[in-house]
C-alpha cells in the first residue's frame, strides 16, 4: 500500500464526499471567498457549509463581533443572511457543483420558520442541509431549541416533509444531554449530526468596562473547545452508530493529528472551520497528514479508521 | 492573495514603540496596491492573524514593508521577532485606495500607524497625478525627517520638517502633532490639512480628494472636512478580524446604501469606504 492508494473519500448521509473535510457554517460566507486565496481548491474539501440562512433577510449584530481568546475566539455574528430565496436564486448558481458538494445551513425562530427554508432549499443544487438548532446568538430560535431536546426533535419534524435532502442536525455543547437530544433528532428523521457548534462565553474590556462582543456573549470555537468536542462526539457515537447515522465532527479542528483524533472517536467527516482562520491552506495539509498516518498503520481508508476508538 | 512564508529582512525599532518590519514575500510585493493590508500569523500561540497595512512594496526586490505599533500581545511578540526568522503572511488583502484619476489632487492623511497606506499612495501617484502628504503624531514619528524645500500654501511656518524618503521623491508633505514635536504644525494633522485646502483656490480646490487612515476622531474630522469642502473623502477603516478572507462577516461596518442599511466586510468589502456611505461618520 502506498500513500495514493489511500481511499479518502467517504459516504455521508447517502452522499459520496471526495474527502473526509468539510468547510463549516459560517467560516466560509457563501462558498467561494477561499478562491481568493491562491492554492485554495473546492478538491480537498468533501462539502463546504454555507453561511447560516433564514426565511427572511438579516442584518446581523453590531461590532464588534468577535475576539481572540486564549487558544479560541468569541463570535456573535448573528447570522447576517440575505435570506434564503436570495441564497437559492442569486448565489447557489454561480457555485461549482461539479467540484464539490454545498450544503445550506438552515436557521428560524419557529419549527415553521425551519421548514419553509427547507422547502426553498429543497429545489436548489444544495446536497443536504444542515439544520442549526444551536446557534448561540441570536434572540430567539438556535440555541433555545438546541437546548430543549423536544423542541429539537419539533424542529425536524416540521423539516423532514418538505425535503428528501438528507438532513444533519447540529447538536449544541450547551446542552444538558447530548446523547439524548441525538437519539431524539434522530428518531425525527435526521440523516446526520454535526458535533458541536460553539460553546457559550464572553470577554470584557478593562479599559472601558463593557463586554468586547457587542451581543455581550458569543460563541466560543478554536482548539479551547477542542477537547469538549471530542468528548460530546463520544457521547453521540454509540446512539448514532446503532442507527448508522453518520457524525460530522467539528470544534478546534487545526491539524492532521486533531483530524484523526475526531476520526479515531468516531467522525465520519471532519469539520474545518477557524482553522482556516490561522491557515487558509489547511485541507491539503490535513489530508496529507490523514494519508501518511492510514499508512503507517496499514489502514487503506479513512473509514477504516473512524470509531476505532479502542475500550 | 498569496499565503506564504515571509523572511524577516530588518526589523527598525522606533520610538513610541513602532516598528518597521521588510518582509521578503515577493507574490505579495508583486500585486500589493496602496489600501491593502497584510494578515499576519505573529506566533503558534496567537490563535489569529494581525492585519498590517503596507507601507511600501518593492516588486523587483520582493519586499513590503510594514509600520505597526505594539497595542497588544500579538504586536507585542511580533515585536520580538528577529531578523531571518519566518512568519506566515497572506495578502495582499482588501480593496485599495482608487487612484486612477490623474486629473485629482490628491490629498493624504495619515495618524500615527494609519499612515503607512497614505505613503505608499503617495510613492505609487508620482508621476501620475498630484498628491500632497499630512501625517500625524504624538510620539516622534519613526522615519528620517528633514527640512522641505516644497512649498505648500496655508502651512504655517512652524511646519518646516517633511519624511525624507518623500522629499527625495519631490513629494510635498508635513506634519502634524499635538506633542511639541519639532518642526511640526501645532494640532491635529485634519486641522493642518484644512489650511493647505483654504489657501488654494477654488478650482484648484475642487479638484482635491481627500484619503485617510488613522485612529478615529480623525476620521470623523476628515469626514467634516470634505462635507464642509464638498471634497470626496475615502477612509481605511479598521476592525477585529480573523479569516482576512471575507469568510466569516466577523469584521463588519455599517453602511448605508441607497437608503438601506448593510453591515460590510472591513477585510474584502474595504478596507477603503467612500465617508458618506457610513453612518458612523456622518
Ligand atoms: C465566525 C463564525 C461564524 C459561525 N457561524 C455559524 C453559522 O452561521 N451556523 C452554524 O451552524 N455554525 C456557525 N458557526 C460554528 C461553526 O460552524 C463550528 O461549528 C464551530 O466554530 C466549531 O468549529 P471550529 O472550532 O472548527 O470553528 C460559526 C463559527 C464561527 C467561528
Ligand atoms: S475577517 Fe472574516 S470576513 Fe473579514
Amino acid at each position: 500500500m502506498t500513500v495514493t492508494d489511500i481511499d479518502l473519500s467517504v459516504e455521508f448521509a447517502g452522499l459520496r464526499l471526495q474527502t473526509p473535510i468539510v468547510l463549516l457554517s459560517g467560516c466560509v460566507g457563501f462558498g467561494d471567498e477561499y478562491t481568493r486565496v491562491d492554492g485554495y481548491s473546492h478538491e480537498h474539501v468533501g462539502a463546504v457549509i454555507l453561511k447560516g440562512t433564514t426565511l427572511e433577510p438579516r442584518l446581523g449584530n453590531p461590532p464588534h463581533r468577535i475576539y481572540e481568546t486564549p487558544a479560541g475566539m468569541l463570535n456573535a455574528i448573528g447570522l447576517q443572511n440575505p435570506g434564503a430565496r436570495h441564497v437559492v436564486e442569486h448565489i447557489l448558481p454561480r457555485l461549482p457543483h461539479d467540484k464539490t458538494h454545498f450544503w445550506a445551513n438552515a436557521n428560524g425562530t419557529s419549527p415553521e420558520e425551519y421548514a419553509e427554508v427547507a422547502r426553498i432549499f429543497d429545489d436548489s443544487p444544495v446536497t443536504a442541509i444542515e439544520i442549526n438548532i444551536s446557534c448561540p446568538n441570536v434572540k430567539a430560535g438556535g440555541i433555545h431549541f438546541g437546548n430543549d431536546p423536544e423542541m429539537a426533535a419539533r424542529v425536524v419534524e416540521a423539516m423532514r416533509p418538505m425535503t428528501s435532502k438528507p438532513l444533519i442536525t447540529k447538536l449544541s455543547p450547551n446542552n444538558a444531554d447530548i446523547a439524548e437530544t441525538a437519539r431524539l433528532v434522530i428518531e425525527a428523521g435526521s440523516d446526520g449530526l454535526s458535533v458541536i457548534n460553539t460553546l457559550v462565553g464572553m470577554a470584557v474590556d478593562v479599559d472601558k468596562r463593557i463586554p468586547v462582543i457587542a451581543n455581550v456573549s458569543g460563541g466560543l470555537s478554536g482548539p479551547a473547545i477542542k477537547p469538549v468536542a471530542l468528548w460530546k462526539l463520544h457521547q453521540c457515537r454509540a446512539i448514532a452508530a446503532r442507527h448508522g447515522i453518520p457524525i460530522l465532527g467539528q470544534g478546534g479542528i487545526c491539524s492532521p493529528r486533531d483530524a484523526i483524533e475526531f476520526a479515531i472517536t468516531g467522525a465520519d467527516a471532519i469539520g474545518l472551520g477557524t482553522g482556516l482562520f490561522l491557515d487558509p491552506l489547511l485541507c491539503p495539509k490535513v489530508l496529507d497528514g490523514l494519508r501518511t498516518y492510514l499508512e503507517r498503520h496499514g489502514l487503506g481508508s479513512y473509514a477504516e479508521l473512524v470509531g476505532s476508538l479502542a475500550s | 492573495m498569496f499565503e506564504c512564508e515571509a523572511r524577516i529582512v530588518a526589523h527598525a525599532h522606533h520610538a513610541g514603540d513602532q516598528h518597521i518590519l521588510r518582509l521578503e514575500a515577493p507574490s505579495i510585493a508583486e500585486h500589493a496596491l496602496p489600501g491593502q493590508f497584510v494578515h499576519v500569523r505573529v506566533s503558534d500561540c496567537h490563535l489569529l492573524r494581525r492585519p498590517v497595512s503596507i507601507m511600501l512594496a518593492d516588486a523587483e526586490k520582493g519586499t513590503v514593508d510594514l509600520l505597526y505599533k505594539v497595542v497588544g500581545e500579538g504586536t507585542r511578540v511580533l515585536a520580538a521577532c528577529q531578523v531571518g526568522q519566518q512568519l506566515s503572511v497572506l495578502g495582499p488583502i482588501g480593496r485599495p485606495f482608487d487612484l486612477g484619476d490623474a486629473g485629482s489632487r490628491y490629498v493624504l492623511i495619515g495618524g500615527g500607524v494609519g499612515i503607512p497606506p497614505m505613503i505608499f499612495a503617495a510613492v505609487r501617484l508620482v508621476g501620475f497625478a498630484d498628491c500632497v502628504l499630512f501625517a500625524g503624531s504624538e510620539v516622534a514619528f519613526p522615519f528620517a525627517l528633514r527640512p522641505s524645500t516644497m512649498l505648500l500654501p496655508g502651512v504655517q511656518g512652524n511646519a518646516i520638517l517633511s519624511i525624507a524618503s518623500l522629499e527625495d521623491r519631490g513629494i510635498p508633505c508635513r506634519l502634524a502633532s499635538n506633542a511639541g514635536l519639532y518642526g511640526c504644525f501645532e494640532g491635529h494633522v485634519p486641522e493642518l490639512a484644512r489650511q493647505y485646502l483654504m489657501a488654494l483656490d477654488e478650482a484648484e480646490r475642487s479638484r482635491c480628494v481627500l484619503l485617510a487612515c488613522g485612529p478615529h476622531p480623525m476620521l470623523h474630522a476628515v469626514a467634516r472636512l470634505g462635507r464642509e469642502l464638498d471634497l470626496p473623502a475615502f477612509l481605511s477603516l479598521e476592525e477585529f478580524m480573523a479569516c482576512g478572507v471575507g469568510g466569516c462577516a466577523g469584521c463588519v461596518v455599517k453602511t448605508l446604501e441607497e437608503g438601506r442599511e448593510h453591515y460590510r466586510r472591513v477585510c474584502v468589502d474595504g478596507p477603503v469606504f467612500p465617508a458618506n456611505m457610513l453612518p458612523e461618520f456622518a
